[in-house]
């Protein structure tokens, strides 16, 4: 009696081992390759932190329904050492050889363009919140698509609030790095500015990765410009303030493409950073309803939590594909990737990250909020309706600012 | 059969071998082949005018950067064909070997090293600059999704430079070059056109250079300054030389191989501490072996484990 | 004519800093013959040291400046005496690729250590300027402008004028004769490396205050210190200054009169045009 019993229990507890978990079909998997080392890490990072954030989110509200059955969001990512070689061959591997489901994006439009070439060369489809450049967007490829605004938009809501503020800047300088993404800000911004009746006093193109802006601030400040517009990388601008202030350079005002939005930009200058402008196209407002997070404003604070800092829009950028694609394939019922590209392609709903949608050529369309860094707040000053607070403008010279106390990190 | 009738049959045998690799392996599999038989090519071109001639050329990387530009442009920008391209881009790197190798080549030691890594920032930095080339944002190519070709292509061109390295083996130019690394001023005195010859190794250097970076750029299908003038890959191409074996004919490829192999495996499993290791592998190996594998190789019977010891007994202060 | 102004002293200040990062280079190649492909990721470190002995000590960094040297002298020795020294006698292309092999080691473990975010050394009185007619002179800069002279000059002695320098050039030249002597070369090498090493973290503390500081900006200044060391010339110690000036000015008039991408361009095309004409340098002996 005692031995049937036994092997009785033997057998339960040797069939509750061996059977299944409760998930009832395979994970559905994401690959990336990600800047984790290298130059661009200070920002790649955001990406890894935020993709693993949202399919930790997405997996503990139920998972992705596909038919009948619920499956989970897992991800692979590899560290391309800010590489870009290295970065296409490591999305050739997770296609062919770790035969991910579908494809996220890495941080920058360069990389960005040279791996879309992967997701179309298999058909695989690659949703990226990292490149804005029109260029990633031209090549009629039908697998891309980008969830950062279109680069040569980025200054449209800046430009536009210049017009309206008192008195009105007379001319402008426009610097930006040579790279892709800031020559299409460049490209897209002089018309905007010429449109508004501003004039381009001062229109320079400047090395990527430049340390030295003493010739570029001294023209500024010799030719008495009003307002300084920079299209440029995070470190290239913290050059620029820094020396800025060495050399007494205080325009009435100075608006920024990247730094303004992110927490570790603002800790490094300290109070210098104030008055800087910037745009972004997120803000962590409760007016950003999502399914899986509530809204951006939870996000944000669970983000925050998590990691140790504030999420910006890159962050955003990133969750917001995981979320694209958790919402794709629902509505496609199935993971087949052709059917699923059709589904990206066609989404339109809400999430913490505004309205997904993208047009026809793969990228999303958000209008860009002017920010200003007030006392070390980042502060929305202008949106698609106007005034939202008022910018602390003009910008006063360096030896009249009040000292705020310096924020140290 | 004697041992060098040996040798070449089972050197073709590899070389076959090699050849049917994108037949029976897989995407990722063809897609490093192509990438490790291209650095190959690199080391193996450094080794004519670094471990043949003796003068170490920090600047490699410009004969590359001029092959891709090569194809890149006449590809992106005049949508001529790529063997158009290919011929572009040597006919660039032959010429500044010429107009740039004259002054640079009198230069000796630590000095010609540093020179030609001068040429290669500063070919990076006026590239940059130069409209056609698609300034800093470089240029895209017409996609090709035909990784055999490449495979092929590059492997044949590793065939060519190791035949042209073997050729310099057995003739005349060949033991110019040997004599001027050994003693040059001897071999000056003995006859040999030191001038001419340096040119030469340094033109034929930066042909098969061009030749791989032309392919490259043409299977990446985008470039830009920053990646084609790669001080990195520079400095790759001469420790995958110099871990093989400079001076030999096979050396350089070995080592690209096996260098090639640890570094795609570490990227691959333990991404995060891939690039330390490369750092530590390299810093162990001239330490510890620094006349390469191919010494190693011929050493270690007669030495045993006491090869390593003598080397840095041998070389320390 | 007051932007001109300007932009020459902008370039003077520069080539201030420029001689720092270079003198710790020039210092072991031209005494040592050890070409170190890593000393612009030693400036780095000792960036990083600067920024917590400010950031959690609130040390200033000027005044911190000798804790700095002092550190970076003692790492510098160890990675002489430990690592270096198996290499000096093989043939000189291997120390350009054990110092490669060093300065990727550093850079990646840095960003293990330090993270990718970048760090400013931000003292109160860190944008503070002094105005001179229309021309703006920043401190910090003429501060360590002050500090490359001061150093350059305190080299030149060093190693012309006292025992321990001409002890550490005699070795240098000939080995056999200093050990006869009962000098102890390894010592001695170890010693002028660390040197080197401190004179690169009293630039990494510099640079810190004036620019920003990651993991990778090591691979960019050692290019730069190179430029600087031979076009100044590494026979001669007040080399650096000459070559940092003259770089500062063709840099920043580059800056000014092409284009502002033609920054790097004028550096190194200077570089290449000096390694033709007169590769010992503008101060150095021809060769």
């Amino acid at each position: 009696m005692l031995r049937i019993g036994a092997s009785v229990a033997g057998c339960l507890l040797f069939a509750s081992v061996l059977a299944p978990s409760v998930s009832s079909a395979a994970d559905i998997t994401l690959g990336a390759s990600v800047q984790l080392t290298g130059p661009l890490a200070n920002t790649g990072r955001y990406y890894k932190d935020a993709y693993e954030f949202a399919v930790d989110q997405i997996n503990k509200k139920g998972g992705v329904k596909v038919g009948n059955q619920q499956s989970n969001l897992s991800l692979k990512i590899y560290d391309n050492q800010s590489d870009v070689n290295l970065s296409v061959r490591q999305y050739t591997q997770l296609v062919s050889q770790d035969k991910v489901d579908f494809l996220l994006g890495p941080f920058a439009s360069n990389f960005a363009l040279a791996d879309s070439a992967v997701s179309e060369k298999y058909k695989i489809p690659m949703v990226q919140g990292g490149g804005a450049s029109d260029q990633i967007f031209s090549r009629k490829f039908k697998y891309i698509f980008g969830t950062l605004a279109p680069a040569s938009d980025y200054f449209g809501s800046t430009v536009t609030m210049m017009t309206k503020l008192k008195p009105e800047p007379k001319n402008v300088a426009l610097l930006y790095a040579d790279d892709a993404f800031d020559v299409s800000v460049a490209t897209g911004t002089r018309p905007l500015l010429k449109k508004a009746g501003l004039t381009i006093a001062l229109d320079e193109r400047y090395s990527s990765n430049a340390t030295d802006f003493n010739s570029l601030l001294s023209r500024i400040r010799s030719a008495n410009i009003d307002a300084v517009l920079v299209a440029g990388h995070e470190t290239e601008i913290l050059n620029f303030i820094r020396q800025a202030k060495s050399l007494s350079v205080s325009p009435k005002m100075y608006s920024f493409t990247v730094g303004v939005p992110s927490a570790d930009f603002r800790n490094a200058l300290g109070a210098d950073a104030d008055y800087a402008f910037g745009m972004t196209a997120w803000l962590p407002s409760s007016a950003l309803k999502d399914q899986w997070f509530g809204d951006a404003a939870q996000f944000a604070q669970a983000y925050k939590a998590k990691f140790g800092y504030e999420p910006d829009y890159h962050a955003a950028s990133a969750a917001a594909d995981v979320e694209a694609f958790a919402q794709a394939i629902e509505n496609a019922g199935t993971t087949d990737p052709q059917k699923v590209r059709d589904a990206v392609a066609k989404l339109n709903f809400e999430s913490l990250y505004g309205t997904i949608a993208f047009a026809p050529n793969g990228q999303i369309n958000l209008p860009q909020t002017v920010i200003q860094i007030q006392g070390n707040q980042v502060v929305p000053v202008y949106g698609k309706n106007g005034f939202i607070q008022q910018p602390k403008y003009p910008m006063p010279p360096w030896n009249e600012r009040v000292a705020s106390g310096s924020a140290k990190p | 059969m004697t041992k060098p009738r040996l040798a070449i049959v089972a050197t073709a045998l590899v070389v076959l071998l090699l050849a049917a690799i994108p037949w029976f392996g897989s995407d990722v599999v063809v897609q490093f082949g192509i990438s490790t038989l291209l650095l190959a090519v690199l080391a193996q071109s450094w080794n004519i005018i670094g471990g043949y001639c003796g003068y170490p050329s920090f600047g490699n990387s410009t004969f590359y950067g001029l092959g891709s530009y090569g194809v890149a442009i006449a590809m992106a920008q005049w949508n001529l064909p790529f063997a158009v391209g290919m011929c572009l881009g040597a006919a660039l790197a032959v010429i500044f070997a010429f107009l740039l190798g004259l002054p640079v080549l009198r230069l000796k030691g630590h000095y010609f090293a540093i020179a030609t890594l001068a040429l290669a920032l500063a070919m990076t930095a006026i590239v940059s600059n130069v409209g056609i080339a698609g300034q800093n944002i470089g240029l895209v190519l017409p996609p090709l999704n035909n990784d055999f070709l490449f495979y092929e292509l590059s492997l044949g061109l590793l065939v060519i430079a190791t035949l042209v390295v073997f050729w310099l083996t057995k003739s005349r130019f060949g033991f110019g070059l040997i004599a001027i690394r050994e003693n040059e001023e001897a071999a000056a005195v003995m006859g040999v056109n030191t001038t001419l010859y340096k040119v030469l190794a340094f033109a034929l250097s930066g042909l098969f250079t061009a030749l791989a970076g032309g392919i490259h750029a043409y299977w990446i299908t985008f470039l830009d300054p920053d990646s084609a003038f790669d001080i990195g890959l520079n400095v790759k191409m001469i420790i995958m030389a110099v871990f093989g074996g400079p001076g030999s004919v096979l050396g350089p490829v070995l080592g690209a191989f096996v260098l090639s192999a640890i570094s795609e495996v570490l990227a691959s499993e333990i991404t995060t501490v891939a690039g330390l290791f490369f750092g530590v592998v390299v810093v162990a190996a001239v330490v510890l072996m620094p006349r390469g594998l191919a010494d190693l190789s011929r050493r270690f019977k007669s030495e045993g484990w006491r090869y390593f010891a003598n080397n840095i007994k041998n070389y320390r202060l | 004519m007051a932007l001109l102004a300007q932009v020459l002293l902008n370039g003077v200040l520069l080539g201030g800093l420029y001689a720092i990062m270079a003198l710790g280079l020039a210092l072991v190649w031209g005494v040592l013959n050890i070409v170190n492909l890593a000393h612009g990721a030693f400036i780095m470190l000792g960036g990083y040291l600067a920024w917590h002995l400010f950031t959690d000590l609130g040390i200033d960094p000027f005044l911190g400046l000798p804790i700095t040297a002092v550190a970076m002298f003692a790492l510098g020795y160890v990675v002489q005496r430990g690592l270096l020294n198996f290499v000096v006698r093989a043939p000189m292309f291997n120390t350009l690729l054990i110092t490669f092999g060093i300065e990727v080691v550093i850079t990646y473990l840095a960003q293990l250590a330090f993270s990718a975010d970048f760090r400013t050394i931000n003292p109160g009185y860190a944008g503070n300027n002094v105005k001179l007619g229309s021309v703006i002179i920043p401190e910090v800069r003429f501060i360590a402008f002050a500090v490359a002279i001061v150093l350059t000059l305190g080299m030149w002695i060093f190693l012309l004028k006292t025992r321990l320098g001409r002890a550490i050039r005699a070795t240098a030249q000939n080995l056999v004769a200093a050990r006869l002597y009962g000098v102890e070369p390894r010592h001695l090498y170890a010693m002028t490396f660390g040197i080197g090493i401190g004179l690169a973290g009293i630039a990494g503390s510099l640079y810190g205050a004036v620019s920003q500081i990651n993991p990778y900006i090591g691979a960019a200044l050692t290019a730069k210190c190179f430029a600087i060391s031979i076009i100044g010339g590494l026979d001669n110690p007040l080399g650096v200054i000459v070559g940092g000036i003259v770089l500062g000015v063709i840099e920043s008039l580059a800056l000014l009169y092409v284009g502002a991408t033609f920054g790097d361009v004028a550096s190194f095309c200077v570089l290449v045009a000096v390694l033709i004409i007169r590769p010992s340098g503008l101060l150095g002996r021809t060769a």
